[in-house]
């Protein structure tokens, strides 16, 4: 940075300049909500009515409500998804990135599902795992059951449904990206690594893992916030309703329901909160290794 | 940039001499490409069913033997796809140029001039990146319908998106890259900041620029929930909204919802079938440790 003969106040003013548009609109479509949604969390409202003040009646609430704790724990199992993720697209990566014929044709497909939007897949999982479904069809015909699996419409299944399809749609997705770090890594790595006797098992433990290091970091952020917010899939797998018992509720969901579906938009901002508080936890931790891993370069 | 499309070219395969190997190799990745796909494809064979052909059979029924275009005439009639289809893109194409230039704004200044605030401003960028988005749409609601007045359409989607942190954070990470020199040279050339972002950082940045857009638009195309509470209308619902319409619409009608979703998937695949390489090489920039 040299200064230059410009008038002082002038270059002072210019970063602020370039950062306003954003600041601004980061100002009334984060910051002020993230407000309201505080001040609505002590009120009752409907949106069409004015909020009235009702103190800590929504948290009182919270603490004796059965759904949101099990929207909670929905929530907090759902981050299962992203070891699973890491260790699948990893090893995806790893599979691809080799010189076969037609490997570019395979890369593109296994994205699909990322490019195609949850509404879309989510239908079409919906319709797989039906009663009268592709699943089913396959699982009588082979014999392996007598009677037709309740996929859907059994509280055992729901989540793990969802999760299943989170993860099949992330995996492709994801490994693009472990796919590029892979390129990064010197290939004398793994030259000295076979010279040094080592198996492809060993060579992937001993210099693919620490090469993709930072990959696996950011993976691991942007896969776990994306399950604690998970929506689409609940909505689309359950027809809206969260499925039966409640089984597949999100905090997400139920903060939808509440707010826009029953109209308790005091009770779903105290939901959001808690939602707040439980992301914030769990990312205190993850940001500040992001952030080391984005001041070394 | 250049440094990355060197070491994707300099990836080396070893000579392969092992055809056994290879052929496993073609397995799993034949086999996890059926997993990928399969659902397409199925919703694709259903959508070609004509009535005499069963949805429902075990064991299931593949091939359409009596392949027929109805039902997406069905669709097509009783839907206003085509309107669907001009809602995301509208939506998305104008969220897609607004919200690059604006994050490659605000990109700039974080990168390379040093003000006071800068790294208070750019934690509390990195701190909107946890907070979850929904966390925001009670209020978001609240100012569409009573402020805005953007409430059931498009602006709706646009405006609260265009300031997306992460695209700041991606950006600010290409813009550091840039020779602090070059900008020297610009500036000792008389050129203003805004010239020197139009004419000297932006092109050097394309390839990221192009991530942030590929990126901006995808996400935008398959938006969801906010949407969901932002367009009632049918003329105004965007795809993903238009295609949870198409279950309530059809409700079991399995053919027609078929068709619906392999409409709107189509051309988003073929989309990003033109702009993959792009979008791989952006992914790898954005990522280095």
């Amino acid at each position: 940075m040299i200064a230059l003969n410009r008038p002082l106040a002038r270059r002072r003013f210019t970063p602020y300049l370039f950062l306003a548009p954003a600041l601004v609109l980061l100002g009334i479509f984060v910051a002020y909500p993230i407000a309201s949604v505080v001040f609505y969390s002590f009120t009752e409202y409907d949106i069409v009515r004015d909020p009235v003040w009702v103190g800590l009646e929504n948290y009182e609430r919270l603490i004796d409500d059965a759904t949101f704790w099990k929207a909670l724990t929905n929530s907090l199992v759902y981050l299962l998804v992203t070891p699973i993720i890491i260790g699948l697209s990893i090893a995806l990566a790893i599979a691809v990135n080799r010189r076969l014929r037609g490997i570019h044709l395979f890369r593109a497909l296994y994205y699909v599902p990322a490019v195609s939007g949850s509404i879309a897949i989510g239908i079409s999982w919906r319709w797989l795992f039906d009663t009268n479904g592709f699943f089913n069809g396959m699982l009588l015909a082979a014999g392996i059951i007598d009677e037709p699996v309740q996929w859907l419409a059994d509280p055992a299944f729901v989540l793990p449904i969802a999760m299943l399809l989170t993860i099949w749609a992330g995996i492709g997705y994801y490994a693009v990206i472990f796919l590029a770090g892979l390129q990064n890594i010197p290939e004398d790595l793994y030259d000295a690594a076979r010279i040094d006797g080592c198996t492809d098992l060993q060579t992937h433990r001993h210099v693919s893992l620490p090469g993709l290091r930072p990959q696996i970091v950011f993976v691991a952020v942007i896969s776990s916030l994306a399950a604690l917010k998970v929506f689409d899939e609940i909505y689309v797998l359950t027809n809206r309703t969260g499925g039966i018992l409640d089984s597949g509720v999100t905090m997400v969901f139920y903060l939808w329901r509440q707010a826009f579906r029953l109209s308790e938009a005091g009770y779903a901002s105290a939901i959001a909160i808690a939602l707040l508080l439980v992301t914030l936890a769990f990312s205190i931790v993850n940001v500040r290794i992001l952030e080391r891993g984005s001041e070394r370069d | 940039m250049a440094t990355i499309e060197a070491a994707v070219s300099l990836v080396r395969a070893r000579p392969r001499r092992r055809p056994l190997r290879t052929a496993a190799w073609y397995v799993v990745l034949v086999g996890m490409a059926v997993v990928t796909v399969f659902p397409f494809a199925w919703m694709l064979l259903t959508s070609l069913k004509g009535p005499n052909d069963a949805i429902f059979s075990v064991p299931p029924q593949f091939l359409p033997s009596d392949p027929t275009i109805d039902n997406y005439v069905r669709v097509w009639n009783q839907l206003p796809v085509a309107r669907f289809f001009l809602n995301s893109i509208v939506a998305s194409v104008a969220l897609t140029i607004l919200g690059t230039l604006v994050t490659a704004l605000a990109a700039y200044p974080l990168a390379k001039m040093r003000f006071r605030g800068r790294d208070a401003i750019f934690y509390l960028l990195l701190a909107t990146l946890i907070v979850p988005v929904q966390l925001t749409y009670i209020p978001s609601f609240v100012l569409a319908v009573k402020v805005f007045n953007y409430y059931d359409s498009l602006p709706a989607l646009i405006l609260p998106n265009l300031a997306a942190a992460f695209n700041i954070f991606l950006l600010r990470q290409a813009f550091r890259g840039v020779p602090n020199e070059l900008l020297d040279a610009a500036r000792i050339d008389g050129a203003n900041e805004i010239r020197i972002w139009w004419h000297v950082m932006l092109p050097i940045v394309r390839p990221s620029l192009v991530t942030v857009a590929i990126f901006s638009f995808v996400t935008s195309w398959n938006d969801f929930l906010w949407p969901s509470l932002m367009l009632p209308t049918m003329e105004n619902k965007t795809l993903p909204v238009g295609l949870a319409a198409l279950q309530g619409v059809f409700s079991s009608d399995f053919r027609a919802i078929a068709a619906g979703v392999t409409m709107t998937v189509v051309p988003i695949l073929v989309f990003f079938i033109a702009v993959q390489r792009y979008f791989v090489r952006g992914l790898a920039g954005a990522i280095k440790g």
